[in-house]
């Protein structure tokens, strides 16, 4: 709507603008030529009649003079006429109020001659002294309509409607030219949004037809731009992916080797392939991590419609936690659990929570628990993990969920961590449209999951 | 006797290197290294157990799993993708007995191996050993067979186990724990799903019954029970 008052706004400063110019063209090149002409042959007109005048008070007398000039007031064209004697006394007429009259008859009287007078508002009025066979020294004033160019818009209910239909027009033109434009640049908003929301096969030329103009082009661009981002994320996570997947085949052999080693090795040579085997299970953990991740990210992951039940859902993992903490000294408790359940993968939802307290398992302190909590409100269901770990600092804190981040002096590399849950944690929460944020609190880390309930 | 094992897997190296392990750990190995031939050898008689990768070539595992379970009830011990849920879950479904992910513990497949195999021996004098039949379902431990109004359910050794379990007690919770340790032969460690798969796959052959209630119901974080009417 923005756009529809602005091009608005542009467009009757436009008109305005082509009225302004054409009104100046009109006056300057037709109505100043017009009215000269018309003030010539007014002035030949007043002075034929002024010489018909005296011509005709010779002939047959003051009787004769009256009728011609009762005939010339009835002429269409012209308005009024008036004869005044030496003293200023009306011989024939009314004398209808013009002003000025009495300055122009002395000017008419001293210039002898025909005086043409025209007021913007008022008639022409035309002077012309008249001397007539008996002596007597009289100035006939003759007054036309007035010789003007209408006015477009101010002067009768048609100027009016001419102004409305303008506007009317505008406000028709502007309607569908902002429409003209704006229906493309949303379009065009939207595709963004979509792409930047992670939807990689947002295209958008087909949506908006054949358009050769500057916004077809933007929109071909805007296509050619996300075909590439497109393949670059897609062949970057393929990557990821194939690298993954092809370090498992050797760390298949690498494994059952190992084993073969250990059924033949002598005794002291056990603990060292014992090393081996944890480090080879970490390697296979972090592999297999990597791929649940770059399955996630690519978005291929089918996420199944089902009715979770997140109560029971965050009772247990946060069973299963607890129960694995205490063999560290460390606990979980849950706090509360609201019930309520969500729509999506059972799974998914599952590695996110059961990663993200694994992960506040790992940096509480030993001897302290993680507080769990399963709230509903609003339609929203928030599970809330709090450890008691000190926290991280806080410009740290938009990181946390970027693979293989580690935060810098707060959290040390620990045992068993690899950067890589809280990332899965935040690609399964969004697969399901959820929200997923870090805030320190009370001395530790706080994460938040955040998830719409199901309808009823 | 020894148990002769089939292994298909396109790693040439690794079905040496299990074959090697398996070998010492008392088992005699075969390996193919394509789905078709695989599922030849496997149809062919002498095999007690195949372990099946799904990703071969010519033919891949699942569908060289289908096509074995139309004609043999050879127990099949999957290995799936590490992480990758979908691939436990269709194995499952189509009927293999259990899965590893891989790259596996060789210690942990030979346990796995030798559960399974303990599993679908037909145990001969074992006590509790007597038919059930409960509400249309008709379990005999003898022929490890199971019916639901007559008709044969199909079932895997782990999913005949379970339902073995939950018949015995029926109408009792039986906990999660004492089923990992009777059926799997392992102990239900924490995050471990395997159990609830199973279940949930025996859950969907059984189906409802004709009221529309379960017959298998979950007692939250404690166990399952076979419901009596």
């Amino acid at each position: 709507m923005k756009l529809f008052v602005k091009i608005f706004l542009w467009f009757t400063l436009a008109t305005a603008l082509n009225f302004a110019v054409i009104t100046y063209i009109t006056r300057t090149f037709q109505t100043e030529p017009m009215f000269s002409r018309w003030q010539r042959s007014a002035t030949n007109q007043l002075v034929f009649y002024g010489a018909t005048a005296e011509q005709i008070y010779g002939a047959s007398g003051q009787p004769g003079l009256t009728e011609f000039l009762s005939r010339l007031k009835d002429n269409a064209t012209i308005q009024d006429v008036d004869l005044l004697d030496a003293d200023g006394n009306l011989v024939f007429g009314q004398r209808e109020g013009i002003h000025d009259f009495d300055s122009m008859v002395a000017k008419a009287d001293a210039a002898s001659g025909p005086e043409i007078d025209v007021d913007t508002s008022d008639a022409g009025l035309g002077v012309v002294p008249v001397n007539l066979s008996d002596g007597r020294r009289m100035v006939l004033a003759v007054r036309w309509a007035p010789p003007r160019a209408p006015s477009l818009f101010f002067d009768s209910w048609l100027g009016y409607m001419r102004l409305g239909g303008l506007v009317l027009v505008a406000l028709f033109v502007t309607y569908m030219l902002a429409t003209y434009l704006a229906t493309p640049i949303r379009k065009l908003r939207n595709a963004t949004n979509r792409l930047a929301d992670g939807d990689l096969k947002t295209r958008v030329e087909a949506r908006l037809g054949r358009r050769r103009d500057e916004l077809g082009d933007l929109a071909r661009d805007f296509d050619k731009m996300a075909g590439r981002i497109e393949s670059l994320i897609t062949s970057q996570q393929r990557l990821s992916r194939d690298v993954s997947h092809e370090l498992r085949s050797p760390l298949a052999r690498l494994n059952v080797a190992l084993e073969i080693a250990k059924q033949k090795a002598n005794p002291e040579n056990l603990p060292i392939l014992n090393r081996i085997e944890i480090e080879s299970q970490r390697l296979n953990d972090m592999i297999g991590r990597l791929l649940t991740l770059a399955r996630l990210e690519s978005g291929a992951e089918e996420i199944e419609h089902n009715k979770v039940d997140l109560s029971e859902l965050v009772r247990d993992v946060a069973a299963d936690a607890d129960f694995e903490a205490r063999a560290n000294g460390r606990y979980v408790n849950v706090i509360e659990t609201d019930r309520c359940a969500v729509v999506g993968s059972e799974n998914l939802l599952r590695s996110a929570i059961e990663n993200v307290l694994r992960n506040a398992v790992r940096y509480t302190p030993e001897g302290t628990a993680v507080d769990v909590s399963l709230i509903r409100e609003n339609g929203h269901a928030r599970v809330t993990v709090v450890d008691q770990g000190g926290g991280v600092p806080e410009a740290e804190l938009p990181y946390l969920f970027k693979p293989f981040y580690r935060v810098g002096e707060a959290r040390e590399r620990k045992t068993g961590g690899i950067g890589l849950g809280l990332a899965i944690a935040e690609q399964a929460v969004m697969a399901h449209k959820g929200t997923i944020s870090a805030r320190n609190r009370d001395g530790g880390l706080q994460i938040e999951i955040e998830l719409d309930t199901a309808k009823n | 006797m020894v148990d002769k094992i089939l292994i298909i897997d396109d790693d040439e190296e690794l079905c040496e290197l299990v074959s090697e392990y398996l070998t010492v750990e008392g088992f005699e190995v075969e390996s193919v290294n394509d789905g078709e031939s695989g599922l030849n050898r496997a149809l062919a008689d002498g095999f007690d157990m195949v372990i099946l990768d799904v990703m071969l070539p010519k033919m891949n595992g699942f569908d060289v799993l289908r096509s074995l379970r139309q004609e043999s009830k050879l127990p099949v011990l999957m290995l799936t993708a590490r992480g990758d849920d979908m691939e436990r879950i269709v194995g499952l479904e189509i009927g293999a007995d259990d899965y590893l992910p891989k790259p596996f513990n060789p210690r942990e497949l030979a346990a796995r191996l030798r559960a399974i195999l303990r599993r679908s021996a037909v145990p001969e004098t074992a006590i509790g050993n007597e038919v059930i039949e409960i509400d249309g379902v008709r379990l005999s431990p003898a022929s490890r067979s199971a019916t639901l109004d007559g008709t044969e359910l199909n079932l895997t050794s782990v999913e005949f186990g379970l339902l073995h379990e939950l018949l015995k007690e029926a109408g009792r919770v039986v906990k999660k724990d004492d089923l990992s340790e009777r059926v799997l032969e392992r102990k239900l460690s924490p995050y471990d799903r395997s159990l609830d798969m199973h279940i949930s796959n025996l859950r969907k052959k059984l189906g409802q019954r004709g009221d529309g209630s379960d017959r298998i119901k979950t007692i939250r974080s404690v166990g399952y029970i076979y419901t009596v009417v």
